[in-house]
């Protein structure tokens, strides 16, 4: 009786067989529609990374047929991994996100191509000065003044009013942030962006009168929200998505130049599918998908074509005067003395 | 292997002597048993570390990464510099001070659970481990909350007039202390309570039945029954707190060192051997001294107990 009301032990193997059969012949199908093969970016995860994928691959990649996945890691995780990698012949990435410092030290160290622009069709309208020869510019913003000007009077007009060591006690520093922090101090005290002596110690002054360091940009915002501290330096960017959540804070475009960040994408030298490598970075220049970073993320367009309409650009956008001053680090200064510029910011400034 | 294996657990009565064939069945199974545990520690703890124990004596290279070497620098550069001592000496100090601090306040809940005869123990004992159900980070994050300058704790006390300015608890030792022992806390009292409750009460009655008062009973009878528990729950707490990562971070603040966040900061530089060697420092350290307070507490206790 129970025999004939239950699944018999055969019958149930013979349905398991024939449905790994159907699946193994649906693979075939499966592969023949993404014909155009695999693309494996190497990006950050959180906001970043849905970005990418709702502004670049899916509209873009994913309808012309490419299958795209993303390594999701922080940087140092990714540029370990590249270095670590940079024997084998054919490596885990066909792309890899990085900050414009982390795409030259991947450079330096001799492991990601040198970009042929002439494989990319939106290379023409890409800004010269995000055209590395070794990594393509994706968006950028600059490192501007901010205040609160209900605890700031009167406003900042350079990094010099903003490390004031008379106002140090208005002052927030964000902990992860020490590379570009210290870079900002040294041109706030008349130094150069490979000179950070004179920085050094208009820090040391500021935190002697009182300022505060944050360990990450959230508990920065934090604390400028619960007015903590009124005064400080951050990306652009992140400033627009910080008014937006109603915090009381404005943007100045500094006096010496703002500090610029650029995020771009590079290609390893051992990536297994560089005719993919090059379509993504040929998507991520294109106009839809810089139009829409801009919108939602608040960084600037590294194209001419991308329109951004007059309110986002006036809250995100810098004028072409202001564009021109950008300040760009000194990227092999900083490989060279990352890590004693990171003791001497533990040690000295925290310590 | 399977068949010779079987035969060592066959239901026959048990010989009094195995014989050689029996012997070696029943230690071909145990190993059998045993090598997929030892295959998971080996491959997923050991190498690692052997792998890591290696690239301490490497030579950091801000272009490369990692320089092949056989050398001694990490090791010096630790121990010679007063910035990492110190963050070596916190780390021990905090630690220490959580197992005390754990251990004081576990013992009296964990023998009330212990003896507890009421019908709600089990739900008493899952209200101590309901704190374990939310990661240490969202634990570090609701502390946050509480411990903000404008947190639930400084804004109550404001609006009752009992400070004028907001107590600075955020950024400090003192919030790091607390936290690491809210995390801790639950597995202390889990140990102590499962030792506890293997003490007859009768032996306790004994001891007051024959004129010793309750300090004395818990001084000598007690304490010297649950020590091996002590020992655990300490252990475990100590090791916890030494190793500790979120809860320094998110409420120690940037200018709070702990060894953990410290071996995470010189892997996110990139330094790899620096950032092995302090991990190998700080693994050391903690396998040295459980292993000193082990031997100790064997020597003052272990004839007695």
């Amino acid at each position: 009786m129970t025999t004939t009301r239950s699944l018999s032990r055969r019958r149930v193997l013979k349905g398991a067989a024939t449905l790994t059969c159907l699946g193994l012949a649906d693979l075939p199908f499966e592969a023949a529609a993404q014909s155009k093969g695999k693309v494996v970016v190497g990006t950050w995860g959180g906001d970043y990374a849905r970005l990418l994928n709702k502004n670049i691959e899916q509209p873009i990649l994913v309808a012309e047929g490419w299958e795209v996945i993303q390594d999701q890691a922080g940087d140092p995780e990714r540029r370990s991994k590249m270095l670590a990698e940079r024997r084998l012949p054919r490596g885990t990435t066909d792309v890899q996100g990085l900050s414009a410092l982390n795409m030259f030290q991947m450079h330096d160290a001799g492991v990601i191509d040198a970009i042929d622009y002439s494989r990319l069709k939106n290379a023409p309208n890409l800004l010269p000065s995000m055209q590395y020869p070794y990594g393509v510019g994706h968006i950028y913003s600059g490192k501007v003044g901010i205040y609160n000007p209900k605890l700031v009077e009167p406003a900042p007009r350079s990094y010099k009013d903003i490390f004031d060591p008379k106002r140090g006690d208005k002052l927030g520093i964000i902990d992860i942030q020490y590379q570009y922090t210290l870079v900002c101090a040294a041109l706030a005290a008349g130094g150069k962006v490979d000179e950070l002596e004179a920085g050094k110690k208009l820090l040391l002054e500021c935190k002697k009168a009182g300022a505060r360091i944050y360990p990450t940009n959230e508990a920065f915002a934090q604390g400028l929200k619960t007015e903590e501290f009124g005064t400080g330096v951050m990306w652009k960017a992140r400033v627009v998505q910080w008014q937006n959540a109603g915090i009381s804070v404005e943007a100045i475009v500094p006096a010496e130049g703002a500090l610029a960040y650029v995020s771009g994408f590079v290609i390893p030298k051992n990536a297994p599918n560089k005719s993919g490598a090059y379509a993504y970075l040929d998507a991520m220049l294109d106009k839809r998908a810089q139009e829409a970073f801009a919108i939602d993320m608040g960084y600037n367009p590294t194209v001419t074509n991308a329109v951004v309409a007059p309110d986002v650009n006036k809250r995100i956008g810098f004028t072409p005067e202001e564009v021109k001053a950008l300040v760009d680090l000194d990227y092999g200064y900083m490989t060279r003395n990352d890590v004693a510029l990171k003791e001497w910011w533990d040690k000295e400034l925290k310590g | 292997m399977v068949g010779q294996g079987a035969q060592g657990l066959s239901l026959d009565p048990p010989a009094r002597t195995l014989t050689n064939e029996q012997r070696g069945g029943s230690l071909l199974m145990a190993s059998t048993l045993l090598a997929p545990a030892t295959c998971v520690v080996v491959l997923g703890l050991l190498v690692p570390i052997l792998i890591l124990l290696r690239y301490s004596f490497n030579k950091f290279d801000p272009r490369l990464m990692m320089l092949e070497a056989v050398t001694l620098e990490n090791y010096v550069k630790f121990f010679t510099d007063p910035f990492y001592t110190n963050v070596f000496w916190t780390t021990l100090r905090v630690a220490l001070l959580c197992t005390l601090v754990c251990l004081v306040l576990a013992f009296p809940l964990a023998y009330v659970l212990a003896r507890s005869e009421s019908r709600h123990k089990n739900v008493l004992l899952m209200l101590v481990v309901l704190p374990l159900f939310v990661g240490n980070a969202v634990r570090a994050a609701g502390w946050m909350t509480l411990f903000g300058s404008k947190g639930a704790l400084n804004v109550s006390l404001l609006e009752l007039g009992m400070i004028n300015a907001p107590l600075q608890i955020m950024f400090t030792e003192r919030a790091v202390v607390i936290g690491v022992i809210a995390v801790n806390l639950p597995y202390m009292v889990l140990t102590l309570q499962s030792v506890i409750e293997g003490i007859p009460r009768q032996i306790e009655e004994a001891a007051f039945s024959l004129g010793a008062g309750p300090w004395t009973m818990s001084r000598r009878v007690l304490w010297p029954l649950a020590l091996p528990g002590i020992m655990a729950g300490s252990i475990l707490c100590f090791i916890l707190a030494m190793n500790a990562y979120a809860t320094p971070v998110l409420l120690g603040g940037p200018q709070f060192k702990m060894m953990g966040p410290l071996v995470f900061g010189q892997f996110r530089l990139n330094n790899w051997p620096f950032g092995a060697a302090v991990a190998f420092v700080l693994m050391t350290a903690t396998l040295v001294l459980t292993g000193a307070a082990n031997l100790l507490v064997h020597q003052r206790y272990g004839r007695r107990a």
